[in-house]
């Protein structure tokens, strides 16, 4: 009997009212780690209900003091680091330095949040009539929910959290239920802080509690990261609840290699790009676009580095890269290569039916690489979310701009070039929310937005950065004249 | 990979380090040397630090040609000719290990880490 991960509300560790419960596995040795509750509309209720009650108290809290709490756990997520990395590990299935990487990045933001005593001041402007002033303030805006993916487990929780709550919001996070063990540490830490209760809470579970979050009339905003299909259900359900909303979706990255790169060190950086975290990223690069003569040589290139990659259990250092989430999602994964391969693909590295020893009951699939995409298929189309890499030839560089504009998706797209001229022309023209020169993962840092164009973000106000600001703060325009 | 790149992410090089210096820690108090024992102890701690504040995502990327077993620490000779080859040792891999790294500051710290060595064979 696994251990059931319980709720985080009102300060107290709960359990929710769930008859249904995900069991939670290490992907690649299958030992179940513990099991996810289906917490319900009432458990919801109950949190949000604590989050409305700690507002008033949270928000008349000095912003310095909010922002030194954020300091002290800096300090506990940097004295748990390693632990941290391995709980990531062990849920998700990444490797070491990825675990470590989504940590660092988690801190980021943290880092970020000490900032808002600077970034909530407004500003104002004397004698806009004869003696009348009139400035702005930032108000904290109510309570504030965000619903997370299994990916980054640790990381995407933080690109919200402490920046809500610092701005003098309180919080409810909804994580993924297959990975929930990250952000239970997490609060665990955050429970240490003595925050008043009712300012952080966790409520695990699936549809019905992020439904339960989205028509809760006492939520104010939604942040969500996931697929765009369930990206887009959020942003309408969010707002049809006349909730603020910021939802992250899908990708179909590109990166275009032209015939003046380093094709041998573009390749080892474009490795890391589609094969981090097994491909399961939204930033992940899925499509190489070889540019006149660098697609044979990029083919070669990547056909023989691919090929040597070391896949592994991700708590042995030397593994390059981990297993996929579920068998669920190999079965799907497979399927959409093999989908290629019906299409005219050419399967030059084929992780399909992959395995490594001693960890044979895991959900493997291989690093993979396609070559001969086709527009209009399913590898130049849909978003896989697994190791596989696609190439498609471009005739020159502005077919290649073309080729990467179709995609219904925006969320990244690179460049990788010694050319100057088409840096620039790849930034100006490329319709996408983040954009790499000579760098694979387009991965914005804390303190800028986390872009996102076309099917890959339904809202108005990014997550992270100055947006984050704007998001989870209320402007108000005082006038005033004393006579 | 060939198979002997065990060295082959940037944890596993950090990681070895932190043992390495772990190792040498140990070494040293057994043999007396408290002020070595303590200076491998803060490497041992520095390089904690820089693994986890350097490991950044958009630069991670195999590591190519470097072999724990080219590294091995003989700690049976206590004598003056065994501390000055295990630091031998050491500094070898710091220096050899250091150009493999992407990321400037932790390449420093491999570099300093080396040059500490140096001067103790």
């Amino acid at each position: 009997m696994s251990r059931t991960v319980k709720n985080y509300v009102d300060g107290e560790w709960v359990d929710a009212g769930a008859t249904d419960f995900t069991p939670v596995h290490d992907p690649a040795t299958c030992e179940l780690l513990a099991q996810c509750p289906d917490s319900t509309a009432a458990d919801v209720a109950d949190a949000v209900s604590a989050a409305k009650a700690a507002f008033e108290e949270w928000r008349g809290t000095p912003v310095l003091v909010r922002a030194q709490a954020m300091h002290h756990f800096k300090v506990m997520v940097e004295d748990n680091f390693e632990e941290i990395s391995r709980i990531v590990v062990r849920e998700h299935g990444k490797t070491m330095d990825e675990a470590r990487g989504e940590v660092r990045r988690g801190i980021e933001s943290i880092d970020f949040a000490m900032s808002v005593p600077v970034l909530m001041r407004s500003d104002g402007l004397e004698d806009i009539s004869s003696g009348i002033d009139e400035t702005t303030v930032r108000q904290p805006a109510g309570v504030f929910a965000a619903i997370t993916p299994f990916n980054f487990p640790f990381m995407v929780p933080l690109w919200f959290l402490p920046t809500a709550i610092t701005c003098g919001n309180t919080f409810i996070l909804k994580p993924s239920p297959q990975t929930p063990l990250a952000t239970e540490f997490l609060f665990k830490l955050l429970d240490e802080l003595d925050l008043p209760e009712g300012v952080v809470n966790l409520v695990n579970g699936g549809v019905p509690s992020a439904t339960a979050l989205m028509e809760h009339p006492d939520v104010t905003g939604v942040s969500f990261v996931g697929s765009s299909a369930v990206a887009k259900i959020i942003y309408e359900t969010c707002t049809r609840n006349g909730k603020r909303v910021q939802a992250q979706g899908g990708a179909k990255n590109y990166i275009a290699v032209m015939p003046d790169a380093d094709i041998e060190a573009s390749v080892k950086n474009i490795l890391g790009a589609a094969y981090g975290c097994a491909g399961q990223r939204c930033l992940a690069a899925a499509v190489a676009v070889g540019v006149g003569d660098a697609y044979d040589q990029l083919k070669d290139e990547l056909a023989k580095q691919v090929a040597a990659l070391k896949v592994g259990y991700g708590l042995d250092e030397t593994t390059q890269m981990g297993t996929v989430i579920s068998d669920a999602a190999k079965t799907r994964i497979e399927s959409m290569i093999g989908q290629s391969e019906g299409e005219g693909a050419d399967v030059v590295v084929d992780g399909r039916g992959f395995n490594v020893a001693g960890y044979e009951q895991g959900s493997w699939v291989g690093p993979t690489l396609i070559a001969d995409v086709q527009p209009n298929t399913v590898m130049a189309n849909e978003e896989v979310f697994g190791p596989v890499l696609s190439l498609m030839q471009a005739d020159d560089f502005d077919d290649a701009v073309d080729i990467i504009n179709q995609s219904r998706y925006g969320n990244a797209a690179s460049i990788f070039t010694n050319n100057g001229k088409y840096a620039r022309e790849f930034k100006y023209s490329v319709n996408a929310g983040n954009i790499g020169v000579n760098i694979g993962v387009a991965a914005p840092s804390a303190s800028f937005p986390f872009g996102g164009q076309k099917d890959s973000f339904f809202g108005d106000l990014h997550g992270q950065g100055m947006d984050s600001i704007e998001f989870y703060t209320e402007r108000k325009i005082v006038i005033e004249r004393w006579v | 990979m060939a198979s002997s790149d065990t060295l082959n992410t940037f944890g596993a090089v950090f990681t070895f380090a932190i043992e390495l210096e772990a190792r040498l820690g140990a070494y040293y108090a057994g043999i007396g040397d408290a002020a070595k024992s303590r200076a491998a102890e803060k490497r041992r701690k520095k390089l904690e630090r820089v693994r986890r504040e350097n490991v950044v995502e958009i630069t991670l990327e195999p590591i190519l040609g470097l072999s724990a077993d080219n590294y091995k620490l003989d700690l049976r000779d206590g004598s003056a000719a065994g501390q000055a080859a295990a630091a031998a040792a050491a500094a070898r891999f710091y220096h050899e290990a250091a150009p493999k790294i992407n990321v400037r500051v932790a390449q420093r710290a491999l570099e300093r880490c080396g040059k500490e060595h140096d001067t103790q064979h």
